[in-house]
């Protein structure tokens, strides 16, 4: 393995080699049927340096196992930004970022010829002029440069009064800390962090799932798409049957599930003259296209569609516009807390009291299917549920079935 | 902008740190600090780069390295960094950090940039909506009084009201705040003296708080939070079996990919996965164990089988009942 590199050019292979090692963590070299033994041998051996502290080993019978061993309750950061930290570059590119840099500290305006002479004079570097100036164009085009006409030439300055002004403020280095761990695009907050050189050692999160940093790129240019109003033109790779496709469509917004980090893109496709949600990491690539004609009607009419939601399906497994599903409960006054959750995470579903300890919960949606899990969480509570949709009440009731079976409960006891 | 960019590597942070060091380096030194900031063989790449002088960022002066930067450089942000922190002025939870002399300094310095996103671009349509009040002066108040002691390991004199209707009143030891997605709350990881003078962790929520005095104690012991909160796990985990259908699988690992747990293959289509928990996460747990219906099987702790157990007897005997 004498081509191993530990920094890489591209993100998108390693982005499915990271999220199956996370996810799964389970996988033996011989189970990555798609990719070459070298590859996967690359890829694990890149993946052991940049997370060391947290790949664990474990020997079976067909093999060694590799596995990311995170318990978010333990971690003050997310390990998984290290891979944001894994871009390759020139042995230019790293001598030019800190010199140039350097060079415009203090605030002065200098022209390309100007740094060229001066990397010469003072840091003992010689670079072609052109060199120079793309780098200098490249900096200007990231923010980190400023770029200015003075008389009949172009000058390259600095300002770092922001950098200064949150260096000597922690307050906002606080926040970073906080934003890092818990908000969007933390990657950004944690590199920002790490530039001020300030760790988190304040924040925890409860329900946190590392793994969803991995399509951040993606959500970016999601995002761009959004705040310019443009079509977008998706390559998407389905996880169950691990077929690609594309698809153009209109991005309206991003649908998070707190409860497992998922997150989707709401879309409008006007092929299908439907709205859509595809999970972010079944997104391969995103390309921007022309601005939407519509763009402000179509989110007037997501937000109608929205109390109809449950989640991010537009619609049920029979195909009906709309579903009903009405779950009765026996809440006794103890429980208080039970009728409080009905309250809390029954997304705007009614609850009534309609008897003495007894409490019925309704909501109509587009797909009750999506309603099932939660449904579940009141197990040995549920006095009757009924719902438009026969098949969701028949599967419930089979799969409680199903329970008692496994756990060897008597239905007749 | 780009987010995977070179200008984020972690080779140009360790490399920062070494410029910014005023005393010269020996070729050890900077060995040891590659291999404390850097990735695991970032060693292997650096040191051939800098004793061959390919990255002409030293002086050299026999063993000696001296840096050819300023001790004071500073990155600047890049647009990514200044449209994120636009955006984050648009969050309500800022105002528990910054007051708005500061909130309108940092608006003026980014008043040409756009927010990356805006808050209505998001909706986390799974979010309990009885959230913490973010804009309520008392409770920000309250929250930059545990932020300064978490800072300054000072004990703190804590009024609390129990979800079970008690008032609390007790010296704690705050150690970090915890942030939960799904809840919107803040709670507070705190330490507390027990009968034996060990310290335990207790969790309060923040919005629970009556009233907070910061103390001038220390906590000067050196206490392992992790220690504790891993001190805290049952000895045994517990064990399920996922039966891959429905796409179970990927949503149970995803599900559980906050807990530390230990999957592993037994056929086709059955997988057994170890998860580690306390008591304070057993409720919570068990109802997600129970949202995923027959796909998944538990098949121990004893205690976690029981507590399982006993719901679903719990809903025999209801359904029964009812015919």
């Amino acid at each position: 393995m004498s081509d191993f590199q530990e920094l890489i050019r591209s993100f998108p292979k390693t982005r499915e080699y990271v999220r199956d090692f996370f996810v799964y963590g389970f996988k033996t070299r011989n189970e990555f049927k798609d990719k070459s033994p070298r590859t996967y041998d690359n890829e694990r051996r890149r993946l052991e340096s940049w997370l060391s502290p947290y790949v664990r080993k474990d020997y079976v019978s067909n093999g060694s196992n590799i596995s990311l061993a995170i318990d978010s309750n333990l971690l003050d950061t997310n390990p998984l930004f290290q891979v944001w930290k894994t871009k390759s570059f020139t042995d230019n590119d790293i001598v030019l970022h800190f010199l140039i840099l350097d060079m415009l500290q203090d605030g002065k305006k200098l022209t390309v010829e100007e740094i060229t002479d001066l990397l010469l004079a003072e840091y003992e570097t010689l670079f072609d002029i052109q060199t120079v100036r793309r780098k200098c164009n490249a900096y200007e085009k990231e923010g980190l440069l400023n770029k200015e006409k003075a008389g009949k030439t172009l000058v390259f300055s600095l300002d770092n009064s922001l950098a200064v002004w949150m260096k000597l403020n922690e307050n906002i280095l606080d926040a970073l800390a906080f934003y890092q761990m818990a908000g969007i695009l933390g990657i950004i907050g944690n590199e920002l962090s790490g530039q001020l050189d300030f760790q988190n050692q304040t924040f925890r999160v409860k329900h946190s799932f590392f793994v969803h940093t991995l399509e951040d790129e993606i959500l970016l240019s999601l995002l761009e798409a959004m705040n310019q109003q443009l079509h977008a033109f998706l390559t998407l790779k389905s996880s169950k049957r691990n077929m690609e496709s594309a698809v153009t469509c209109v991005p309206l917004q991003i649908f998070v599930s707190s409860r497992s980090g998922r997150r989707f893109l709401c879309a409008y496709i006007e092929k299908t003259k439907r709205f859509t949600c595809f999970r972010l990491d079944t997104i391969k690539s995103v390309m921007l296209r022309e601005p939407s004609e519509e763009y402000e009607e179509l989110q007037e009419k997501l937000d109608k569609n929205r109390q109809y939601l449950w989640g991010v399906s537009f619609q049920g497994p029979e195909r009906h516009h709309l579903d009903t599903l009405t779950m009765t409960l026996q809440i006794l006054p103890e429980e208080h807390y039970i009728a409080e959750r009905l309250q809390r995470e029954g997304r705007g579903g009614t609850v009534t009291q309609i008897g003495k300890d007894v409490y019925q919960y309704q909501k109509e949606t587009f797909d009750c299917n999506e309603m099932m899990p939660w449904v579940r969480t009141f197990t040995g509570r549920i006095l009757s549920l009924k719902c438009t949709a026969k098949s969701i009440e028949k599967r419930f009731y089979q799969d409680l079935h199903t329970m008692y079976q496994i756990y060897q409960i008597e239905e007749n006891t | 902008m780009e987010l995977f960019s070179e200008i984020y590597n972690c080779y140009y942070q360790v490399l920062r740190h070494l410029l910014c060091s005023q005393a010269p380096l020996t070729i050890d030194k900077i060995r040891r600090q590659i291999c404390e900031e850097g990735f695991g063989e970032s060693l292997l790449s650096i040191i051939p780069k800098l004793e061959s002088g390919a990255w002409n960022l030293f002086r050299r002066d026999g063993e000696l390295y001296f840096s050819k930067l300023s001790p004071s450089f500073l990155m600047p942000l890049s647009h990514l960094e200044k449209s994120y922190l636009k955006a984050l002025l648009l969050d309500p939870r800022i105002g528990l950090f910054l007051n708005s002399a500061q909130t309108e300094t940092l608006q003026q310095m980014l008043s040409s940039v756009t927010p990356l996103w805006k808050q209505g671009q998001f909706s986390y349509f799974d979010q309990f909506t009885d959230g913490d009040p973010f804009t309520d002066p008392t409770y920000r108040s309250h929250f930059r009084t545990l932020l300064q002691a978490i800072k300054e390991k000072k004990y703190v004199d804590i009024d609390y009201n129990s979800p079970t209707g008690h008032r609390i009143h007790h010296y704690y030891v705050p150690a970090r705040l915890e942030y939960s997605v799904k809840n919107d709350k803040f709670r507070l990881l705190a330490l507390k003296a027990s009968k034996n003078n060990n310290m335990r962790l207790e969790i309060l929520n923040v919005s629970r708080m009556e009233r907070i005095n910061l103390t001038e104690n220390t906590f000067t012991s050196t206490e392992n939070l992790n220690a504790i909160i891993q001190g805290s796990y049952y000895k045994e985990p517990i064990k399920i079996h996922i039966l891959n259908k429905r796409n179970a699988l990927e949503r149970a690992m995803l599900h559980f990919a906050n807990y530390e747990k230990n999957t592993r293959k037994l056929s086709e289509d059955t997988y057994e996965c170890l998860i580690y928990y306390n008591q304070s996460m057993e409720t919570e747990l068990l109802i997600e164990v129970l949202s995923f219906g027959p796909m998944i099987t538990v098949l121990g702790n004893e205690k976690f089988l029981h507590s399982l157990k006993a719901r679903l007897k719990k809903q025999i005997h209801i359904n029964s009942a009812i015919d």
